[in-house]
């Protein structure tokens, strides 16, 4: 299977071509947005253990500086995607510097409340649009505005980015610092007592994830022109990512991506069969499937196929 | 004055926050397991409440038992099916499973009863009672008493029956339980029925004078946990506490500072406990 | 990792046979695309819309010649289009910008429908339109509160709606006409949930106040999700406002009357700024205690054997509700819509945006209360208006403008004392 990293890498860099139309370039985009989110949050939810599920304030802090820039001074809204990084990285810290004293669900529940303190208090600041949120240009002013008429050119910078947060996943993956995050998932005592710097190392995982995380929520203002608090710090923005990773496959270099690609279409197709019913119907497959993976392929479709995959080699073997 | 009014306001508020918040810190510290769908649990004894009061006319404590019995029973069904299944199994599929269920709860719940807004009709309940310039409406003094006294008595059956001490000696260690003879399967199945159940009744509670539709669950799920991190997880009467205070806490920064900041005072306190007590008002260090 | 990547090809194949859904096209039909919340919780307005679209639809394609006074009734389908009818495409973007943004796309490239309407929340609007405007498809948005959906520059966006400012402006010629009568109305007090709808209004209410010279004595922002508003009404009580405008959703504007009385505060005068006011849950849950609140309402049932009436008739048959203010102000959207899709004889955008533009209907062509439809130049109806109604009874009953009006306005109101 010495084909299957390339076919991969083909596949997405050709998908345009093979699904054409806009709006099948749009379902690309929001695929490659939710695997970018996604991998963030595995850096320090996967890889780490450390479930939050607070990350829309990274994704928020992202989205809103670009379009604030654009508010407040006319700037390209690109401009504003190092502050959003910033911003995010002393965010960071300033959560994990105290909550990673804490094990187990009390940084889950540390990291929902903080989101909805910001939240809550973006809602009520004049100066980021309160409730009412921020707008991108309507029309982009020359080509750094990145306001593009057609979803290819977004397509193919998400596409790099996500190139670049696996790279960098990866690199994690194989370095001291991978090897750190793997020991204080299988036990925080005992990785102590090997020697890891337990506090500091979890604390540079959050940081990477969220620089990466506020990048997602960048590039989705751009795109999307508009933000507002539910949009960008609203809870389901964080659930969305833990969603994803978990059934693809947390801890794992592919599994934000396989899950991207089961649940992006799996909503889009809802969506498109039953959501003009106006039933219901939509979430009710949506959380009936996600309830019956995670109670019978609670490792994720990553884990599932390292199951089935053998087996179905073996067959084709002796057949 | 005013003030005496805002303060029992926030009381009687927060007893109905203290209920529906106890099974959520039961389920938390006996099994180290967050439900995500316990304010759908919460919302579903409304509806049962809606469903008793239409159908059969009941008053306050039917309908009450009603929501109470029905969400024990949907609490044990959800453990036997699903979490006895999940709870050893990686906390990513723990958290993922009761999310899936509580939207599964909502939009059934959606797709049965519409998404459009309803109300208990007129119930005995009614009228307000004057205590030395007090105002304070029947229908709300009844839930809250009875919260409190729901909660207690939630708080009694763990400390002071066996049942409770089996289900407190499972939480503790379950192996060591197991050797007792205790079957650690069954207690838990139980303490899912109490849980949701609590939820159930907390839900027809708030019934009586709140206004619902499917998708309220959401705004109780958050405020049962912050309830739940602040009074330290798996203590009862810490959330019993803990919801008063943050009842007390939202009516007097509502009155003061303004509604709008009610929330952002009580979020930003919960940090801030974050930092000097991270295991909560009466969790264990 | 290679067995991952296997995985991924697999997913992505099964992505696409998920995806791939054929755009049907029948001949003879003209494809009006109408996104609205459908789930989430904005869905109970999105529902309410969607029943009154397919009766707008209805009254469009088939004969109801008892519908005369409105365009397009009496025959059936489009005249100048040869009878086409109107074919509806809704989509259920969730209350969320980005799946607006998504599914606007997918309306115009993959539906191919000829026009647009929507969008409910002012975020789906924003970002929904933007995608209409790129596209060059006419975009009818029938309820959306922010100001500046319109007055962006854009060519393809019409909103037939009254906003935020019109209904600030009607509120403040009320009180004018309530002085003249010698009623004391020397300052209001604004109660607004903290979203876009409450937050647009209310500014626009304080902005329209202190250009004539009256006093807000108290602005009251709070969240809609609000469990318990009894601190609200208390600061209210010490404020002692002649006039109360509440800018909520549905089940606050139902703990707000319940509030009052259990605190026993009623002022002179409640408004309530219409969405929870006219919600079909508001009047059989607090209808005892709340006689003689006010609500800002552009849609009146009317007499028996009026238009008005009959189309709530046909409403109430397929929902078994009456219909509301929101629903009618979107239904009225469809059928200006559906009016310049006539006259404009052809599918061509360009056609239906100038038609659109030059669209003049009068008072008596609409279903709702409006003095006319006619579009400025960025596209915003400049004949919306509202009337004011007051709840008697089970019912609410139009008091003001006098001309209008079918009861004489109850002042001071009476709430739960009858």
């Amino acid at each position: 299977m010495k084909w299957s990293l390339p076919a991969l890498a083909a596949l997405l860099l050709f998908y345009p071509f093979i699904l054409t139309g806009p709006f099948y370039w749009d379902i690309g985009v929001a695929f490659l947005l939710a695997a970018i989110s996604a991998s963030a949050w595995n850096i320090v939810g996967g890889y780490a253990g450390q479930v939050s599920v607070g990350h829309s304030m990274f994704f928020g802090v992202g989205a809103y500086t670009p379009l604030l820039f654009y508010h407040l001074w006319g700037l390209p809204p690109v401009a504003g995607v190092p502050a959003g990084m910033l911003v995010s990285l002393a965010l960071a810290v300033a959560i994990g510097m105290p909550t990673f004293r804490l094990q187990g669900h009390y940084f889950s529940m540390a990291t929902i409340a903080v989101a909805e303190l910001i939240r809550i208090f973006v809602g009520t600041w004049d100066l980021v649009g309160a409730a009412i949120g921020l707008q991108g240009p309507a029309v982009g002013r020359a080509w750094w505005d990145l306001t593009f008429r057609s979803e290819l050119p977004y397509y193919y910078i998400f596409l790099a980015v996500l190139a670049v947060v696996l790279y960098t996943t990866f690199e994690v993956e194989r370095s001291r610092f991978g090897y750190y995050l793997r020991a204080i998932k299988a036990g925080e005592r005992a990785a102590r007592s090997l020697g890891v710097p337990v506090r500091a190392t979890k604390l540079k995982a959050l940081m990477l994830s969220a620089v990466f995380t506020s990048v997602a929520g960048s590039l989705y203002s751009i795109k999307t022109g508009f933000i507002d608090p539910e949009s960008g710090f609203g809870i389901l923005v964080s659930v969305q990512m833990v969603i994803v990773a978990a059934l693809g496959g947390a801890a794992t270099l592919f599994g934000p991506l396989i899950g991207a690609l089961l649940l992006v279409p799996l909503q889009t197709a809802t969506n498109t069969w039953f959501g003009g019913g106006g039933s219901g119907l939509t979430y009710i497959l949506y959380g009936g499937i996600i309830v019956l993976l995670a109670r019978f392929e609670p490792g994720g479709m990553h884990e599932w196929w390292q199951h089935v995959a053998p087996r179905l080699m073996r067959r084709s073997h002796a057949a | 004055m005013l003030l005496a009014q805002v303060i029992v306001g926030g009381l009687l508020l927060g007893a109905i926050y203290a209920l529906f918040s106890s099974g959520l810190t039961l389920i938390w510290g006996m099994m180290n397991f967050i439900n995500f769908a316990h304010g759908e649990f919460v919302m579903l004894g409304m509806y049962v409440a809606l469903l008793v009061v239409v159908w059969l006319g009941g008053g306050p404590a039917t309908f009450g038992f009603a929501a109470a019995f029905a969400l024990f029973v949907l609490g044990v069904i959800v453990y036997a099916s699903l979490i006895r299944h999940v709870m050893r199994g990686p906390m990513l599929a723990q958290i993922l499973s009761t999310f899936g269920l509580a939207l599964l709860l909502r939009y059934t719940a959606f797709w049965i009863f519409s998404a459009n807004f309803v109300s208990l009709p007129q119930v005995s309940l009614s009228g307000t009672l004057n205590v030395g310039g007090i105002l304070m409406p029947v229908p709300q003094l009844v839930a809250g008493v009875a919260a409190i006294a729901l909660t207690l008595g939630l708080h009694l059956l763990l400390t002071r029956t066996t049942v409770g001490s089996q289900l407190l000696a499972v939480a503790e260690d379950r192996n060591a339980a197991m050797l007792m003879g205790i079957r650690p399967d069954r207690m838990q199945a139980l303490a899912w029925g109490l849980a949701a159940g609590s939820a159930g009744i907390a839900g027809a509670l708030m019934a009586v004078s709140y206004p619902w539709s499917p998708s309220v669950g959401e705004t109780f799920g958050l405020t049962a946990f912050v309830v739940v991190t602040l009074g330290g997880f798996g203590s009862v009467p810490g959330a019993m506490y803990a919801g008063l205070i943050i009842g007390l806490i939202q009516a007097l920064s509502a009155y003061w500072l303004g509604p709008i900041y009610k929330d952002i005072v009580v979020y930003a306190l919960f940090a801030a406990l974050l930092w000097l007590r991270p295991q909560g008002l009466m969790g264990k260090a | 990792m290679r067995t991952a990547s296997a995985t991924m090809a697999a997913a992505l194949a099964a992505a696409a046979i998920l995806m791939s859904c054929p755009p049907a096209d029948a001949a003879g039909t003209v494809k009006i695309g109408i996104l609205w919340p459908l789930t989430g919780n904005a869905a109970a307005a999105g529902q309410a819309s969607k029943a009154a679209a397919e009766v707008a639809a209805d009254i469009v394609n088939n004969k109801h010649p008892e519908l005369a006074d409105l365009p397009l009734a009496a025959t059936e389908g489009l005249p100048n289009q040869g009878g086409a009818k109107l074919e509806l495409t809704f989509v259920d973007h969730q209350g969320n910008p980005s799946l607006a943004q998504q599914l606007a796309t997918r309306l115009i490239t993959q539906d191919a429908v000829h026009v647009l309407l929507g969008a409910y929340q002012s975020s789906c609007s924003f970002t929904a339109t933007a995608v209409a405007e790129r596209y060059g498809i006419p975009f009818m948005v029938g309820e959306s509160a922010a100001l500046n959906i319109t007055g962006r520059g854009f060519k393809w966006v019409f909103r037939s709606t009254p906003i935020a400012s019109d209904y600030a402006a009607t509120y403040m010629r009320f009180f004018d006409d309530l002085k003249k009568e010698g009623k004391k109305i020397a300052s209001i007090a604004v109660v607004n949930e903290n979203t876009d709808y409450g937050t647009s209004v209310a500014d626009s209410i304080e902005v329209a106040a202190k250009k004539n010279n009256l006093p807000v004595a108290i602005r009251i922002p709070y969240s809609a999700s609000s469990t318990d508003v009894t601190a609200q009404v208390l600061q209210l009580k010490e404020k002692q406002p002649d006039v109360v405008i509440f800018i909520s959703y549905t089940s606050d504007s139902i703990l707000y009357m319940k509030a009052m009385k259990n605190l026993d505060y009623m002022p002179p005068m409640v408004i309530g700024d219409d969405t929870g006011f006219s919600d079909p849950s508001f009047i059989p849950a607090v209808a005892d205690i709340a006689q003689g609140a006010m609500n800002r309402s552009a849609w009146d049932i009317g007499k028996p054997g009026s238009t008005t009436y009959k189309i709530n008739e046909m409403y109430k048959a397929k929902t078994g509700r009456d219909l509301d203010d929101t629903s009618g102000r979107n239904m009225q959207g469809f059928l200006v819509l559906a009016d310049a899709l006539n006259r404009a004889g052809s599918t061509e955008p360009e056609k239906i945006r100038d038609a659109l533009a030059k669209t003049d209907l009068k008072p008596e062509q609409l279903m709702m209360g409006y003095n006319g439809v006619k579009f400025d130049a960025t596209g915003q109806n400049t004949l919306a208006s509202t009337y004011l109604i007051q709840l008697r009874d089970k019912q609410y009953q139009l008091v003001w403008p006098e001309k209008a009006a079918t009861t004489k306005l109850d002042w001071p109101m009476k709430g739960w004392k009858q």
